[in-house]
């Protein structure tokens, strides 16, 4: 690399640069309490995980170009051009990281590594050495927003079979998955994929609820990617289409980034304020419930439930009483997990990773703490909104047979439900 | 002597005030000109609140326990640290004004084994942290983490800290406030002299260095990562945003 390409490089930390980031570089003391907090070095004892060490690589670079003591005195701070070895390290340290940000929690100055990470996302963007599945995956989703019409067809023919499904579950031919619904009062933006739709139209069909389905999947590879642009494209596809009809209310299915995105990020990309309010299905599950616009039937699911708190939904999207609440009104024998709530493990598949082969063994082995947590709380049946911590501890539970069902919420709430129909298959 | 006394504990004073006060007012200049991230950066729970937040600021900023919870043994070193150099720096008031009351109730003699008792602890403990951070920094990844920045200071502190104790330990029965008070008076009436009890004794070699160590920690202050003495507040409160 030529020093011209290394000063562009380096010049994504001053486009990037605000004051939270300028602190955050300037004020870590380099204390490591952060290295207990991270299930990745944890996992692994592999020194590049160590979430300190993640924000260092940035600083070095930070220290060299544009901070006045390091270019004085670089030795001190070990400054250093963002060159190939840098690079390596740093693709490794950015696109591992889940951005759960258990480090933030546990540090005594509330260091956001993984906001430090986004810079280095961006940087290796600019290297042209972004992860390349990730990208590819945000730009289908974006040519799908640019072309939505070259979709509609397979699109609205699926809803149609899911709307068999949901009629054949709730035994109610007039059962709907409504499509383009003018003037409802919620758009849902589900998953691809029928799972995170079916018992979402089960639930909502019975609360009578005023809702229609979205064209768009809520969730958003522009953001594990990390790229604001993108991610910003990609929330807008549904943004614009909750205008167009008029909704009044966003809501988000149980993955957890979704959720995030759309309630703290999209507004600071698009700088417009959101003109709905964004809540997640959990919450509306757990509004219905408590209503009694949709009733739940105890015992109907048997063995010890747990729930896992995936990090974009609890520490870092402060649902942490909805879900456990719906949980306990379909069960009696309910445990928590031990830590749980804002001090919950992550399970080691979120921010994409799943999605990244290479990854695998250091995903696997940071599942390590999850999987003792589960162990530990004796339970046999896991809810676990979020579909990144659902792939990731399923996977968990082949590898480590630990014998453990593990069911999306709403699937919970549905089979719990006293319904006409036939009961509907988990997940 | 007379001269390393004079560069070190006159002149080095007002140079270090200089570059101290200069270099934390460019700091947070450069803090505060630069404008705050579009994201709201905050984590759960969050008070709901600004008395809530305010609270949880001063919670997370002066006792972490979040890190207490995580590693005791560092929270309790660091804080133990913290703790005794706010004493350590309230009982250096006592170079400006003595300190009302306890004289009266203590008696003169009362009020300097006092001093010697507090100052002592105080100290102790701070070596006591400096060396358990310099030996955290000499294996695994520690280590892997550290940069010459973190020695540099570790030295620094080490220096202020040691000449510290030995004026306490080796002089505490020789020289007492009083004496101290007069040079530092004249110092910061910038009408400085060197009173002849410091002269007369060896202390002023270990006040020298004291000072010398004391000056370019001073220096280096706002330029190190020490800074996160006035940054974790607005980084903890970016926390509940």
């Amino acid at each position: 690399m030529d020093a011209q390409q290394l000063t562009t490089l380096a010049g994504v930390i001053d486009k990037k640069m605000n004051r939270q980031l300028k602190q955050y570089i300037d004020i870590c003391a380099r204390c490591a309490i952060c290295k207990d907090a991270c299930h990745q070095y944890v996992g692994t004892g592999d020194f590049k995980y160590l979430p300190a060490r993640r924000a260092e690589l940035i600083r070095q670079v930070y220290k060299k170009y544009f901070d006045k003591t390091g270019r004085f005195v670089p030795a001190l701070y070990e400054a250093r051009d963002p060159d190939d070895n840098l690079l390596d390290e740093l693709y490794d340290s950015a696109y591992a990281c889940t951005g759960c940000r258990r480090c933030m929690y546990y540090c005594p100055f509330s260091i956001d590594t993984a906001w430090i990470l986004s810079v280095a996302k961006a940087i290796l963007i600019a290297a042209g050495r972004g992860n390349e599945m990730l990208g590819q995956l945000a730009d289908a989703a974006i040519f799908k927003g640019d072309n939505a019409e070259m979709f509609n067809d397979v699109m609205i023919s699926g809803f149609e079979d899911i709307q068999e499904e949901v009629r054949a579950i709730t035994g109610n031919p007039e059962s709907q998955v409504p499509v383009n619904k003018q003037g409802a009062d919620i758009l849902y933006v589900a998953l691809a994929g029928a799972h995170s739709i079916r018992p979402a139209a089960v639930i909502f069909e019975e609360a009578g609820e005023s809702w229609t389905i979205s064209m768009f999947e809520a969730a958003n590879y522009g953001f594990f990617y990390g790229d604001a642009e993108k991610a910003r494209l990609i929330t807008k596809r549904y943004i614009d289409e909750a205008i167009r009809l008029g909704v009044k209310e966003i809501v988000v299915p149980e993955c957890g980034h979704a959720y995030r995105v759309a309630e703290f990020f999209y507004e600071a990309w698009s700088k417009e304020p959101m003109p709905f309010k964004v809540s997640h299905i959990l919450e509306k599950v757990d509004q219905y419930i408590k209503a009694g616009r949709i009733t739940v039937d105890k015992g109907l699911i048997e063995g010890k439930v747990t729930y896992h708190d995936p990090c974009q939904l609890g520490r870092n999207g402060g649902k942490f009483e909805e879900p456990r609440d719906i949980v306990k009104a379909v069960t009696d024998n309910f445990v928590d997990l031990t830590p749980n709530r804002a001090e919950q493990w992550c399970c080691g598949g979120g921010g994409g990773i799943v999605a990244m082969e290479e990854f695998k063994d250091v995903r696997l082995a940071s599942g390590i703490k999850k999987v003792e947590q589960l162990k530990a709380s004796g339970a046999s049946v896991l809810a676990c909104p979020c579909e990144n911590c659902r792939l990731q501890i399923e996977e968990l539970n082949e590898v480590h047979e630990l014998g453990l069902q593990v069911w999306q919420v709403i699937d919970l709430v549905v089979a719990a439900m006293p319904l006409k129909g036939k009961k509907p298959m988990q997940a | 002597m007379e001269t390393y006394l004079w560069i070190t504990s006159v002149w080095g004073i007002y140079l270090a005030a200089i570059v101290f006060f200069g270099g934390m007012a460019w700091r947070i200049y450069e803090w505060s000109t630069t404008p705050k991230s579009p994201v709201r950066l905050g984590m759960f729970p969050k008070p709901k609140t600004k008395l809530g937040r305010f609270a949880k600021l001063m919670k997370d900023t002066f006792i972490a326990p979040q890190s207490a919870k995580i590693e005791p043994t560092m929270w309790i070193f660091a804080f133990a640290f913290h703790v005794a150099a706010l004493g350590a720096f309230v009982g250096h008031a006592r170079l400006i004004h003595e300190f009302p009351f306890l004289p009266e109730l203590l008696g003169e003699a009362g009020m300097n084994t006092f001093a010697a008792w507090s100052g002592s602890i105080a100290g102790v403990i701070m070596l006591a942290g400096v060396l358990y951070w310099i030996a955290r920094r000499t294996y695994g990844p520690f280590k892997n983490l550290s940069v010459p920045e973190d020695y540099l200071l570790l030295f620094l502190l080490l220096g202020v800290v040691t000449m510290g104790d030995h004026m306490r330990f080796v002089y505490g029965d020789i020289v007492h406030a009083a004496t101290y008070r007069e040079w530092f008076l004249s110092v910061i009436t910038f009408r400085p002299e060197i009173p002849h009890e410091l002269l007369a004794s060896n202390v002023g070699i270990s006040l020298g260095t004291h000072m010398l160590f004391t000056n370019l920690f001073l220096m280096y202050f706002p330029f190190s990562k020490l800074i996160h003495s006035i940054g974790s507040f607005s980084s903890n409160l970016v926390r509940s945003e």
